[in-house]
């Protein structure tokens, strides 16, 4: 250990300003702190969906998470609580890290009782009419992208990432900023085939929480037509020990309330 | 229960009601979203929303009188207790029926539900819900197979929202959560019927007459079956597929027996039954079969009961491009003893083929950031050359507020047929719901 650090070290006085950064190293660690925080997690959301005359709607819901492994499988349920028209609505995913495994989704719709199985869908559209998009919610797995270094700052890494495949995403390539000190993506800016920057999703607010850097305010904007959603986490917790049994068709009936309080 | 209010005094009651309950709310600062304080101002006590809805004939019924097929204004009340390990739900429906001219009271939910830790070891395998609910299962997108808890008909023809296409009964659902597998079981100690088409609304084919008749007919005792109904689910989940056996033992949810005077009543009913979701292709795929055993009428001689048939489903969803998704199901009715059926049949011109076959196509589009929903669901049955198109609009920009048209149509070559002898309930209407 002490021989990789000053190593390390070495290599920073020889070659000030030009470190060789590694990337997939980077990307990694960025991903399991952006989404795998802890071995599972809890947060109180509100989403503010904004559009583009200024229309505001509201999505109240609780998350729980829980890794099967890092920066590999999870599962997921986000309970709504508002507005009054999905009260009670559950959503359920199981995430497949594996690109070729399309992730598992189901939606409890309490009025009929109904669980519905979702087909596996264009994870690149709305989240419950929000800018957000399901793949910002569960993250975008990293093996989808190619990553170069641009630039950096003195506080962030910029990488250019470029998706393996182009016709299954909207955008052209995206810029990411990743803080050197969290290693969290803090701002990433989307580009379309014309090269104009029309999407922004960033970190508005972070806090440290049990020792693990998180955001707690974020935005994303559609920088054509103005509007915007904004998304902040509350009562937000790790590493509380959620058993399996609550990652399943039990709870959507029956939410377990001893976590969600 | 007849109405003394006017529809003008009981909107009013239901303004008044709500503004009542939502004084507190209130807006700030951008990032303020309301009121998620730190110390949690108290939730509304009530939640739910208030409906109003109308819909019209879009040609004449010769046996029914008027043009209306929904006039709705509706509240709706939910209110919820949560208790340590449970909680208790009441969700009410107050609405005068202007078809009617009638208000009425549908409690949707008035329920506990809650697991059965408190009750020892074994408890925490089971969960219970006790009272007024709404019950689903199955596999088919308006095609119900397997799924005998009661449907509102009248509503799914008027163009009332799908919830309402699901009544309630009054049920206790007994849920065990085990590793070989998960068992619900649903004892309706009194046997709950669907909403049928009685001519209240609409008119219906009648083979005796020859013709449509709209006689608002109800069934009692001792033709409504005032005995429990049983149902029986296993399901088990094995990768991404989900497989379940299902078992029902009750009566025919319409009164679609005769006694040999022309009391029509509901007679015995088991269905037995299983289906399979899979993820396929890039979308889903699914089967599901059902065998009605009509204990009334075993051998199929009986031509005042319904006999034994074999119902079989098998759909497929995806979605097809962003924010459009859409759907086919193919459906299959075969009539077992169906000789028997013919040669004893009254009115054999009448009579349903051996195989009666039903597509239905789907296609959902979400636009406008998904606050436009287009729905458009065809039922077409190429046996009997006849069917029901839905189409749906939805609107809702902000949360207070939902905006909604739509229109069905029931088409076809025969007056007798399944959709087509509803033709005149073609209907449009348009509602507008806002919550509070």
């Amino acid at each position: 250990m002490l021989r990789v650090t000053l190593f390390t070290f070495s290599l920073l006085v020889s070659l000030p300003g030009t470190a060789a950064v590694d990337v997939d190293e980077l990307i990694s660690s960025a991903e399991k702190v952006a989404y795998y925080s802890g071995e599972d997690g809890r947060s109180d959301a509100r989403m503010m969906i904004v559009d583009s005359q200024g229309r505001k709607q509201m999505r109240q819901f609780t998350i729980l998470r829980r890794d099967i492994e890092d920066n590999g499988d999870q599962q997921m349920m986000v309970f709504f609580s508002r507005p009054t028209d999905v009260k009670d609505t559950v959503f359920r995913v199981e995430k497949h890290a594996d690109i070729g495994i399309d992730d598992d989704r189901w939606l409890y719709l309490p009025a009929l009782d109904l669980v519905k199985r979702i087909s596996a869908g264009d994870k690149r559209t709305s989240f419950v009419g929000s800018h957000f998009f399901y793949e910002d919610v569960s993250g975008r797995a990293i093996s989808e992208d190619s990553f170069e270094l641009m630039n950096e700052t003195s506080e962030n890494y910029i990488l250019k990432a470029t998706p393996k495949s182009a016709d299954s995403v909207e955008f052209s390539y995206y810029h990411v900023s990743i803080s050197k000190q969290t290693k969290l993506p803090v701002n990433i800016d989307f580009f379309n085939q014309d090269g104009v920057n029309y999407r922004r999703v960033e970190a508005i607010k972070i806090e440290e929480i049990q020792g693990f850097p998180t955001v707690v305010r974020s935005k994303v904007s559609d920088l054509i037509n103005g509007g915007y959603t904004l998304m902040e986490f509350r009562n937000i917790s790790y590493d509380l020990g959620l058993p399996d049994d609550v990652f399943s068709e039990r709870s959507l009936r029956t939410p377990p309330r001893q976590w969600l309080k | 229960m007849k109405n003394r209010l006017s529809s003008r005094t009981f909107l009013t009651m239901m303004l008044l009601f709500v503004t009542l309950n939502t004084l507190a709310q209130t807006s700030e600062d951008e990032w303020d979203m309301g009121d998620w304080s730190e110390e949690a101002v108290e939730s509304p006590i009530f939640t739910g929303f208030i409906d109003v809805s109308a819909g019209n004939r879009i040609s004449s019924d010769p046996v029914i009188d008027g043009a209306k097929t929904l006039r709705d204004i509706r509240l709706q009340v939910q209110w919820e207790k949560l208790l340590s390990h449970s909680s208790l739900t009441i969700t009410s429906d107050l609405y005068y029926d202007g078809v009617l001219d009638d208000v009425k009271l549908d409690v949707r939910e008035f329920a506990w539900q809650g697991r059965l830790d408190a009750f020892g070891e074994w408890g925490k395998y089971f969960d219970l819900k006790l009272g007024q609910q709404v019950l689903t299962w199955g596999t088919g997108d308006y095609l119900f197979l397997n799924d005998l808890f009661p449907k509102d008909y009248q509503s799914f023809f008027a163009g009332r929202n799908d919830d309402y296409l699901k009544a309630p009964s009054l049920s206790a659902k007994l849920s065990g959560f085990f590793d070989w597998g998960n068992i619900d079981l649903v004892v309706t100690p009194e046997f709950a019927a669907d909403n049928y088409i009685n001519g209240d609304y609409f008119s219906f084919f009648s083979s005796q007459v020859g013709s449509n008749i709209a006689p608002g007919f109800e069934v009692n005792p001792p033709y409504l079956p005032e005995s429990p109904e049983y149902a029986l689910r296993y399901y088990k989940t094995f990768g991404s597929s989900e497989l379940a056996i299902y078992a029902y033992d009750g009566f025919h949810k319409s009164p679609s027996s005769q006694t040999s005077e022309g009391q029509a009543y509901f007679s015995e009913l088991k269905v037995y039954g299983a289906s399979i979701v899979s993820p396929a292709f890039a979308g889903l795929l699914k089967a599901e079969f059902a065998y009605y055993a009509s204990r009334d009428d075993n051998q199929g001689t009986d031509p005042l009961t319904p006999n034994d048939q074999s119902r079989l489903l098998v759909g497929y969803e995806q979605e097809l491009m962003k924010d459009v998704s859409g759907s086919l199901q193919w459906y299959l009715e075969r009539t077992h003893d169906y000789s028997q059926l013919k040669l004893n049949s009254l009115t054999p011109e009448y009579d349903p083929n051996r195989s009666r076959i039903v597509l239905t196509q789907q296609l959902v589009y979400r636009l406008m950031q998904q606050t436009l929903t287009i729905n458009a669901f065809n039922f077409y049955s190429t046996s009997d050359k006849d069917g029901f198109l839905k189409l749906r609009v939805d609107y809702s920009p902000v949360d207070q507020w939902r905006l909604a048209t739509g229109m069905n149509l029931f088409y076809g070559d025969d007056n007798h047929t399944f959709y087509n002898q509803f033709e005149d309930a073609s209907n449009f209407y348009a509602s507008f719901k806002y919550f509070y």
